[in-house]
């Protein structure tokens, strides 16, 4: 297919140029880097022109940026500050960009900007491809009557009431090029048999006022606070939560088998504690580890080891040694399955103690091992529990704050315990209105717990941004939320800090939603950790439709299983089943900035496609790749339809090899 | 940018003929594309006894090739409906359209510009591509589209309080150039050297 280049500047002739800059000596140049033309370049050709002909004429070029879409003001903000001081000592700025671009830059700064370009007309506006079909947005859409060709774009007058009679052999008389539109309409829709059509449904007067002032105004205001809400970036997909919402936590039986593997936490693999033939109890320690990050492994059932062995694993790439337990149903619980305290008997450094010999992670997806967390060195001021459960389709966490908010509180006022912090605040998603108002009838006066309520918007979970959203406050990349002030953790993690102080219980089931498409038996269950997804698949009654596929976590960013044959593990907080991506191919970038658009770590994941498919990993790390949290949101929106996520894991493994 | 608003009802129902299907472009849908108001449409079309043999979601019709291979995906419901109806913006109907020109195919959305050429956040800034950007002249401001009657050669005087007589909510362009000019401590002489006949021909 023929592709169209849409770049909508070009520069202005030498004259101009020169005439513009009357009286500057001192230029800055900015240009952006085009946007809807297919990617080819990292630098484009303008600015060495500019360059040249500002040389040439005696001034002086101070120094020289280009960024990727300069009319998007958040980002073009960010770099002109870090390029401040440079900038100010420029008489003038001069900037290569369509008038979008120069009038945002014009808004930032305090100091002359002068346009170098001249903003090309395309004739009508152009789709998210490089497609030459054009719309004029007239607000009157006339296509059903004309056959599908639009009379006011292909018409050079733009009429909508037929043919002018200028037209020769076919040709517009604007130009020998241009076919006449209405002669196109007419063939097409006699085509069709259709051209009596012309004649009933005449269309009728423009109306002009239609994209009007007002109308604009209100629809920019409405688009650009939704997009900007809270934090940058980000995407609102559709919620699916409506199956399962309602749906109380019901208990599932340990099934014959349960396959524990030793890795469940970011960190060191733990060492098996027990080999076959060994009786185990329930909750047990069967892992451990000497590592400086790791967490120890319980069993979930009271049987017989039968095996210690390498098996699949459903996150990690490798098999993981796995202990395989037979279950004897009798559900004996270990001897040190003990209460350690309450709230207000256990001590400060016990909770540490007794979240570590726990296991508790982080229970949100990412698997933290959650003692690490407390036991650092850096101050806490907010703890921080994470209600938001972002991912379209889960309400694990949902439920249990439903069900069980007294559990919650508790556990956080643990945590704030073990941190010596006073403020802790649970942030609740406003799609979860029951959980908000369960919660809010049970925190103790006094007790420094705040509750609040933040609007929907993916990836709000993800613990960057939430921060960003409730404290306003920014972690530096490569940083962690401690790093300013904050421990973050995931509502189900709180559950097990309070189970394991309370009870002394360690983290040996939870809460799991299991819904989608073809589920029979959707609902929310608490499950051993352990438990095949076979069997699960078999207890509630899952058949995998065609073009679809089960993963675990959430419906964006979840692991597809093909093999079924994996265990729950401590960071599953869902089983579901998604349609599959479209079977559509990768097509070239076209830059048409939706990505950067929506990445809340404010990285160009365009521009990290294109170093990744030139194995340039330099520049993927100068760029930011190790910042990506595979949120997945770029790949939902991109249009050339890459499947970024994959592609930056890869990025991050290779740049990661390259530092060893 | 483009974003598009679901037609009414009777703009659409007296064009259909025989089994209808519906396809729906969801790729802008994220901000831009009245879902709610479709799926609101599609009920009361079904309610008015329309024919519907089948409804396809996709996103990005307006990319040719893809549209193509779907094409291949979905021929069998294409093929037995008479009229499709697309809801998407002008530039996905065109694209369908041109693809099966043997086909009745009818827009089912009608649509609109926002300022703003890349991503999705429309831009506060709107360019109208005139061809002989003057913001060198106009400390960024633009006139064209700043100015609610893009005049080039100074305010027009319906301005009150520094609004627009268009609408209230409209600051008027030229009281905006003269105060950033004031900022910046800029004279008028480049004003005076910009005016010239706007060149449509560009």
């Amino acid at each position: 297919m023929q592709k169209i280049d849409y770049t909508k500047y070009k520069l202005k002739t030498k004259i101009e140029i020169l005439e513009m800059l009357t009286g500057h000596k001192r230029v800055y140049i900015l240009s952006c880097n085009k946007c809807f033309n297919e990617f080819t370049l990292d630098v484009e050709p303008e600015t060495a022109e500019l360059n040249k002909t500002l040389n040439e004429a005696g001034k002086t070029t101070i120094g020289f940026m280009a960024l990727d879409f300069l009319c998007n003001k958040y980002l073009t903000e960010k770099a002109l500050n870090n390029a401040k001081k440079d900038i100010e000592e420029a008489d003038a700025v001069a900037v290569i960009s369509c008038g979008v671009g120069v009038q945002t830059i014009a808004e930032l700064l305090n100091i002359p900007v002068i346009t170098m370009c001249d903003t090309v007309n395309q004739g009508g506006y152009h789709g998210i491809s490089l497609n030459p079909e054009k719309c004029g947005a007239c607000g009157e859409c006339y296509l059903s009557v004309t056959g599908g060709i639009c009379p006011v774009v292909d018409c050079s007058k733009g009429l909508i009431n037929g043919a002018c009679g200028g037209a020769k052999n076919g040709k517009c008389e604007v130009s020998k090029e241009k076919e006449c539109a209405w002669e196109n309409i007419f063939r097409r829709l006699a085509g069709q048999n259709r051209q009596n059509i012309l004649i009933e449904q005449q269309p009728k007067l423009r109306n002009y006022n239609l994209n009007s002032v007002d109308f604009v105004e209100t629809y920019v205001k409405s688009v650009q606070a939704k997009r900007n809400e809270g934090f940058y970036g980000g995407i609102y997909p559709e919620e699916r939560k409506e199956f399962t919402s309602k749906m109380a936590v019901e208990k599932i039986a340990a099934p014959d088998l349960v396959y524990i593997p030793l890795q469940q936490h970011a960190g060191a693999v733990c060492e098996p504690l027990v080999k076959k033939g060994d009786k185990v109890k329930a909750g047990q320690k069967i892992g451990d580890s000497k590592a400086l990050v790791s967490a120890f492994i319980h069993s979930s059932v009271s049987g017989e080891v039968i095996s210690v062995e390498s098996k699949k694993h459903p996150l990690l790439p490798f098999p993981v040694p796995t202990i395989i337990i037979k279950n004897d149903k009798k559900d004996e619980k270990d001897t040190s399955i003990l209460p350690k305290g309450t709230i207000d008997t256990i001590k400060k450094e016990d909770i540490l103690t007794v979240v570590k010999e726990a296991g508790i992670v982080g229970m949100g997806g990412a698997q933290f091992p959650t003692h690490i967390k407390l036991n650092s060195s850096k101050p806490v001021d907010t703890v921080l529990l994470n209600g938001c459960e972002c991912e379209p389709l889960l309400n694990a966490d949902q439920r249990l704050m439903v069900e069980q908010p007294e559990k919650i509180i508790t556990g956080l006022r643990l945590l704030m315990k073990a941190t010596g912090t006073t403020k802790g605040i649970i942030a609740v998603e406003d799609n979860k209105p029951e959980a908000f108002e369960t919660l809010k009838k049970y925190i103790p006066e006094g007790s420094g717990v705040e509750l609040l309520q933040v609007k929907t918007k993916y990836p709000e979970g993800a613990e960057r941004m939430l921060i960003k959203r409730v404290l306003n406050r920014e972690v530096p990349r490569g940083g962690l939320p401690l790093d300013v002030g904050v421990l973050v953790n995931n509502i189900g993690t709180a559950a097990a800090v309070y189970d394991a102080v309370y009870s002394g219980l360690p983290l040996i089931k939870r809460v799991i939603t299991v819904a989608g498409t073809g589920v029979s038996k959707p609902g929310n269950y608490e499950i051993p950790i352990g438990m095949l997804i076979s069997d699960i698949v078999k207890i509630c009654g899952i058949q995998i439709p065609v073009n679809f596929e089960l993963k675990m976590g959430g419906a964006i960013m979840g692991f597809p299983q093909d093999d079924l044959e994996v265990p729950v593990i401590k960071g599953t907080n869902g089983i579901i089943v998604v349609m599959k991506k479209d079977d559509l191919n990768e097509e070239p970038c076209i830059k048409c900035g939706r990505c950067v658009n929506v990445c809340p770590m404010e990285l160009k994941p365009h521009k990290l496609v294109h170093y990744a498919k030139a194995e340039n990993w330099d520049k993927s790390e100068k760029d930011g790749v190790l910042n990506c949290i595979e949120c997945g949101c770029c790949e939902d929106i991109c249009s050339s339809k890459s499947r970024m996520v994959e592609i930056f894991r890869k990025s991050k493994k290779m740049v990661r090899e390259r530092k060893k | 940018m483009l974003i598009t608003r679901v037609k009414k009802k009777d703009a659409i129902l007296s064009l259909c003929k025989g089994k209808t299907l519906l396809i729906a472009c969801f790729g802008c849908k994220e901000v831009h594309f009245e879902e709610k108001e479709y799926q609101a449409l599609k009920e009361d079309l079904k309610t008015s006894n329309l024919n519907i043999s089948g409804e396809i979601q996709l996103d990005y019709l307006c990319n040719d090739d893809y549209t193509n291979k779907r094409f291949e995906l979905h021929k069998k419901e294409i093929d037995e409906a008479e009229t499709i109806i697309i809801f998407s913006c002008g530039v996905g109907v065109q694209t369908f359209a041109g693809l099966i020109p043997g086909k009745t195919v009818l827009s089912g959305c009608d649509t609109y510009v926002l300022p703003g050429f890349s991503g999705f956040t429309p831009s506060s800034h709107d360019c109208e591509q005139c061809g002989e950007c003057m913001l060198g002249f106009t400390v960024g401001i633009c006139p064209v589209t700043a100015c609610s009657k893009g005049l080039l050669n100074g305010q027009c005087g319906g301005a009150k309080k520094g609004k627009c007589e268009v609408s209230k909510n409209k600051d008027c362009g030229w009281e905006r150039i003269y105060n950033r000019m004031t900022v910046l401590k800029k004279d008028d002489l480049t004003l005076k050297k910009m005016i010239r006949v706007r060149n449509y021909n560009k």
